[in-house]
């Protein structure tokens, strides 16, 4: 290391002697406590064990302690008997990993959307090179796509992000907000829209539910009656 | 009868305890005082006529004293100081700044099961500690703490110190071989092998300056220290002091060469079967003997006792208090009340939130701690022994900490690195400083300029 013998001895001497007067670490715990940003709740992590499934127990600890109630979660308890949720309804349930998934944040897989259809693309190239591969005039672009093919693909959607370098959100962001632009061939839609007219109004879907109910003794009908 | 042993029902045990103790004790002190009273005199005369027997087993009895909270104090400077520099607090748990820790583990090792392992050699294993700390104890009686304050101002001090430091081998190797048990011998043996190879350094470093100070008397080698700190020996021998150093290290079993008790492994050494209060004994030692080389190192290389300046002006103050007479009672009497007015009537003035009883209690401890630190001054200047004792402690405790420090920093040798260490290095060394002390000793006569 050194031609000068002891020098090594000396350094790691005069480094013990520098730490002996730092302050010191240690943090005599009951007494005092360190100092915790009052909305400070550790990393939002979700761990794997080592089968490969998470290790939540669905607990909702953290759903409960969240103090800006970003976590929202839902399961089945860890018998597996209840569906237990915390959070708005239409976000629990078989969405749990997924939504662990994505507050741990991790990728999440997204089957809707990743496995897409392959298209031509020759007709999308043609719009593209009619608007000039300009992403200022997408709505044009968009709307000369989904005159091609009817709608539009996200094959289509995904090339005209890759040819005029804008974010693949913000296409989407752009289509989903016209309503005449869909996603979904005009047959998907028709179909759709003929199961809603089959489907009877929620006003006297709700009406023949009551009736159904205080037939068969609801307690709150009997509480009425009495009165 | 009955109203005693009811009354004596009705007593806590405290109580009990109180009521027992109490009487014993009067009765104790009037038989010692009609003791004295009777027997007085001719046992004064007896011991008068015996006087170096009586220091003998004063100086022995005190020593023997001393080590106990010599060791808590180091064992408690270790566990602190290494804290410290792992940045940790350390103990801070009992008594002040956890200074009583080191008693508390001392009560710890005396409450232990003190075991012997089945086909021991009981006497030998009993015998083995308080051989180790009685070898350690007695070589202290020859160092000199202040001027007229050892046990024995042996003309070979210095040999009787290292013929006593060697019995410690004995008892280490009593230890090991005793147990009955192969781990404990290979552990008593390898501390031999250590500590005797290292004997012989520490020894032929030594003697360069015996050559210089012509005895071997340690309280004559600090005599002749006297003066500024450039009279010191390890100016003279700066080559002699580091050896022994080094080797002193290794002798009282200190990191880095303390694999005969590495105190971070497992197994022990030599002191592998021991439990209890006789594994205590072995680590009492270890802690005094950290005490002896630093002090021996003070004694020899760093004046001793002297202070590292001389002092400058001769005082003439003597005080005789018996002479002011009724004035005196007069003086104790006023004087603390003054004082104490004194001290606490620039708190009461200074601050309207200090009430007047807070500002007398401050004005009392200053009080008495400007009389104690008047008084230790007075002390330091009148009475040499006591300037002595400071120098000596703040000296010997400066490589006491030294020693700590280094078990702090440096990891633990080889067993091969060791003896490599000993015999390769620091034999051929301590050699060298012998003969060029010698020689300068020789040229330097020969020229007529006799050194010391």
């Amino acid at each position: 290391m050194s031609f000068i013998p002891g020098l090594g001895i000396a350094k790691g001497m005069a480094l013990t002697l520098r730490r002996f007067f730092e302050p010191k670490v240690t943090i005599k715990y009951p007494e005092e406590r360190y100092e915790v940003a009052p909305k400070f709740r550790g990393r939002l992590q979700l761990l794997y064990d080592e089968w490969g499934t998470l290790k939540c127990e669905t607990c909702f600890q953290c759903a409960q302690a969240c103090p800006i109630e970003c976590i929202d979660m839902g399961g089945v308890d860890t018998r597996g008997r209840y569906h237990v949720h915390w959070g708005p309804p239409e976000q629990y349930g078989e969405r749990r990993e997924e939504s662990a998934l994505r507050r741990s944040g991790r990728p999440v897989p997204d089957p809707a959307f990743l496995p897409f259809q392959p298209i031509d693309l020759a007709e999308v190239d043609a719009v593209l090179d009619e608007y000039d591969h300009d992403p200022n005039r997408m709505l044009d672009i968009l709307e000369g796509t989904q005159g091609a093919y009817g709608y539009l693909p996200v094959a289509a959607l995904k090339r005209i992000s890759h040819a005029t370098g804008a974010w693949y959100a913000t296409i989407y962001g752009t289509a989903s907000f016209y309503g005449h632009l869909r996603f979904e061939p005009p047959t998907a839609t028709d179909q759709a829209a003929a199961v809603a007219r089959h489907r009877p109004a929620e006003s006297s879907y709700l009406a023949a539910l009551d009736a159904a109910l205080v037939g068969n003794g609801h307690p709150g009908a009997q509480t009425q009656a009495r009165a | 009868m009955t109203v005693i042993s009811r009354g004596w029902d009705r007593l806590t045990l405290s109580g009990k305890v109180i009521f027992t103790l109490v009487p014993l004790l009067l009765a104790l002190t009037v038989g010692l005082v009609a003791a004295i009273a009777v027997l007085g005199g001719p046992l004064l005369d007896v011991l008068a006529a015996n006087l170096p027997i009586v220091r003998f087993a004063v100086a022995a009895t005190a020593i023997l004293l001393m080590t106990i909270p010599t060791a808590f104090l180091i064992i408690y400077m270790e566990m602190k100081v290494i804290a410290q520099m792992n940045l940790r607090i350390g103990p801070d748990r009992v008594g002040p700044f956890g200074s009583l820790l080191s008693v508390v583990h001392g009560l710890k090792v005396l409450m232990k099961e003190d075991f012997t392992p089945t086909g021991a050699d009981s006497t030998v294993f009993t015998w083995a500690p308080v051989v180790v700390y009685l070898a350690s104890v007695m070589t202290l009686l020859v160092i000199p703490f202040a001027p007229g304050l050892y046990g024995q101002d042996l003309n070979i001090g210095l040999l009787y110190f290292f013929a006593m430091a060697g019995l410690g081998v004995v008892g280490l190797l009593m230890g090991g071989w005793s147990s009955y048990n192969k781990y404990s011998l290979l552990g008593g043996l390898r501390a031999a092998a250590q500590v005797v190879s290292y004997e012989i350094p520490l020894t032929l470093s030594v003697v360069g300056l015996i050559l210089l100070a012509g005895t071997m008397s340690l309280n004559q080698i600090v005599l002749n220290q006297a003066g500024w700190f450039t009279d010191w020996y390890v100016f003279q021998q700066p080559l002699g002091a580091l050896i022994f150093f080094i080797a002193a290290t290794a002798e009282a079993n200190r990191t880095p060469f303390d694999l005969t008790e590495a105190d971070s492994e497992i197994v022990a050494g030599f002191a592998t079967e021991y439990s209890g209060m006789r594994f205590g004994f072995f680590f009492f030692a270890e802690y005094v003997n950290v005490f002896i080389m630093s002090a021996l190192t003070v004694t020899l290389f760093f004046g001793g006792w002297n202070a590292p300046f001389a002092w400058p002006f001769e005082t003439g103050l003597t005080i005789d208090p018996g002479s002011l007479g009724i004035g005196l009672i007069l003086l104790i009497a006023i004087v603390p009340v003054i004082l104490t007015l004194a001290f606490a009537a620039p708190f009461w003035i200074a601050s309207s939130r200090i009430k007047g009883w807070q500002a007398l209690i401050i004005g009392f401890v200053l009080t008495n701690l400007f009389i104690v630190g008047l008084l230790g001054a007075w002390a330091y200047v009148e009475l040499d022994w006591v300037a002595g004792i400071l120098w000596f402690m703040l000296k010997t405790y400066v490589f006491v900490f030294t020693f700590v420090w280094m078990r702090g920093t440096l990891p633990r040798v080889r067993i091969d690195q060791l003896m490599d260490f000993a015999w390769k290095w620091l034999l051929p060394a301590a050699l060298l400083n012998l003969f060029v002390t010698a020689g300068a000793i020789v040229v330097l006569n020969a020229i007529d300029r006799v050194p010391t």
